[in-house]
């Protein structure tokens, strides 16, 4: 499902973080948001997810204002993973993923079939089946993360926000993070993470949207994005890209700076 | 973790409750024989003993099942809401904002009929969760800054309470089995009264633990799953309010069973507020027709607040639970 800003502007603590953004997210794309510290992108998503109400413009999901739409409705048709939650450690995997049906269940919560296929289908696709009775507080973080991701998965969005999915996870973790949602794309959802790692940007997203200072700077593939210039305009330091060896997708890294940097063999 | 079914939590604990009616039947300053509560209870061939069975013992127990349930509800709702094991209605100084608008409708009006009471405790209960829901915004406060305020607002209240009831010429033995919480001479008068706002109270209590569920997963995670988090926040408080406010009408002052009961739920049945609810009631209601038969044996034929045998059991407890959880 689509999902589209015009001039959106959200305030963050009375002062105005995102000021006038507009972008249209077409039904399966798969985008990263990102930016530096405090450019406002968490508060993007959550602008993006009614969970914040926006002090001017519109948010629309397919073709409606989710201001027109009552937050089950629109918790029925796009999830919202904020960054690294850390409640409900006594549940069990299932037990949380059981939770992302509150959206669909009916005042008495009486489940039924359509929620059990919902919770084996989003304890499968976030490949957390083995680990389903196990509790949240006893997973490795790359585990509970993927717990999380079947929260959202359960409530069977066709929208998917995630906000810095990847951060205090190790490599594998991250890795095993990215496939999950590149899987899901794959099968038709649309994603939006807020990355701050950028070559995970580079190598997963179709297209990057770059937000400085409240406004977005820069939007489209990365391999047009991250651009040595419009890296270093947005987070404010030189940058270099190296191109992938096997995908020739960009690496965006920050230009060493010969005095600071390791001694190199043979200087 | 003791975890068994739903079903047989239910059938264990309406066993236990079953045999504390009969021995709350037989049992009292004077003693009938389980054959005498059944004639009693059955016919008219044994007027001594029809009276005290439907008279006093009978309506007594079914108070103490409603504050129990009462208290016990309000202590889980508050526990899930609060997201803070320390959460109880006597603690957070529920209870004694209640109290204290029972106290200042009776030195008012000492004629006061028992609605009236029933209504201020209810208007007392509101605004002691009201405060709560300032105190508490938003669910971010610490469970020991959470329970020292509450200390500090129940002090204030039962000082207040102390202060307008020795003041008045009422100040007597019905003043202290309010203030310490119990059930000596409760009739149907006082269950009638609190009776239209518990009702729909318990309903709300039994709709609202789906609701609690996804606000235990944090405000921005509740919110993204569609509950609206404040408006939710301040519906279960203003439920516990009601609830807490019917049990203090009817028995006063009693502490600790909000506290205990659900712990004992969650214990049981597990993490699911739509099962640590109903059990929370159902042990609150074992509790305190246990501690009113325990206050009424104890120096018999005289009888002891009941809300001294909760206390007993609850303070040790709620020690516990500072020292094993801070």
């Amino acid at each position: 499902m689509k999902l589209t800003t015009h001039d959106l502007a959200l305030a963050y603590d009375g002062r105005l973080v995102i000021d006038g953004v507009s972008f249209e997210i077409d039904a399966g794309e798969m985008v990263a948001i990102v930016g530096p510290n405090g450019s406002g992108k968490s508060t993007l998503l959550r602008g993006l997810s009614r969970l914040q109400k926006p002090v001017r413009g519109r948010v629309l999901l397919g073709e409606t204002d989710i201001r027109h739409m009552s937050t089950r409705e629109v918790a029925r048709t796009l999830a919202i993973l904020p960054q690294s939650p850390d409640a409900g450690n006594d549940l069990t995997v299932r037990e949380l993923a059981w939770r992302g049906r509150y959206p669909h269940q009916g005042l008495l919560q009486r489940p039924g079939r359509a929620d059990y296929e919902a919770v084996e289908w989003a304890l499968a696709a976030a490949d957390v089946e083995t680990l389903a009775e196990r509790t949240l507080g006893s997973l490795s973080g790359g585990e509970r993360q993927r717990a999380w991701i079947a929260l959202a998965l359960a409530q069977q969005p066709k929208v998917l926000l995630l906000d810095e999915p990847t951060s205090f996870l190790d490599i594998q973790h991250q890795v095993e993070v990215m496939h999950l949602l590149r899987r899901l794309n794959h099968e038709g959802m649309t994603v939006v993470a807020v990355l701050h790692d950028l070559p995970l940007a580079g190598r997963f997203a179709d297209r990057a949207i770059a937000i400085n200072r409240g406004k977005v700077e820069m939007d489209g593939p990365p391999a047009r994005v991250f651009e040595p210039g419009a890296l270093e305009r947005v987070f404010n330091v030189p940058m270099i890209v190296l191109a992938d060896p096997v995908t020739g997708l960009p690496i965006p890294l920050p230009a060493p700076d010969p005095h600071l940097c390791a001694m190199a063999p043979g200087r | 973790m003791l975890r068994a079914g739903p079903l047989a939590v239910l059938a264990a604990g309406l066993g236990a409750l079953a045999l504390l009616g009969l021995l709350n039947m037989m049992l009292g300053s004077i003693t009938l024989s389980p054959a005498e509560v059944w004639s009693g209870l059955t016919s008219q061939s044994d007027p001594f003993a029809r009276s005290v069975v439907w008279q006093i013992r009978w309506p007594r127990f079914v108070d103490g099942i409603l504050v129990g349930a009462s208290l016990a509800t309000a202590g889980a709702l508050l526990q899930g809401v609060t997201r803070n094991p320390l959460a109880d209605p006597a603690i957070l100084g529920i209870t004694a904002a209640a109290g204290l608008a029972s106290s200042i409708a009776i030195v008012v009006d000492p004629q006061v009929p028992q609605w009236g009471v029933a209504l201020s405790c209810a208007a007392g209960g509101l605004a002691g969760a009201g405060v709560l829901f300032f105190v508490a915004w938003r669910g971010q406060v610490s469970p020991v800054r959470l329970a020292l305020a509450g200390v500090a607002l129940s002090a204030f209240f039962g000082a207040a309470i102390v202060g307008l009831l020795s003041s008045s010429r009422t100040f007597l033995q019905t003043s202290l089995g309010f203030l310490a919480g119990g059930l000596y001479g409760s009739e149907w008068r006082e269950l009638r009264a609190a009776l239209p706002y518990l009702v729909p109270a318990f309903l709300g209590a039994t709709l609202l633990g789906g609701r609690l569920n996804v606000l235990a997963l944090g405000e921005d995670v509740a919110a993204g799953l569609g509950v609206l988090t404040d408006r939710t926040r301040l519906l279960v408080l203003a439920v516990a309010g009601l609830l807490t406010a019917g049990a203090v009408s009817i028995a006063g002052l009693v502490g600790f069973v909000g506290l205990v009961c659900p712990h004992l739920a969650r214990f049981t049945v597990g993490t699911d507020n739509r099962l640590v609810i109903p059990a929370a009631a159902l042990y609150g209601a074992i509790l305190v027709t246990g501690a009113d038969l325990a206050a009424r044996l104890v120096i018999r034929p005289s009888e002891i607040p009941m809300g001294i045998i909760t206390a007993g059991i609850g303070a040790p407890f709620l020690l516990y639970l500072v020292k094993s959880r801070g």
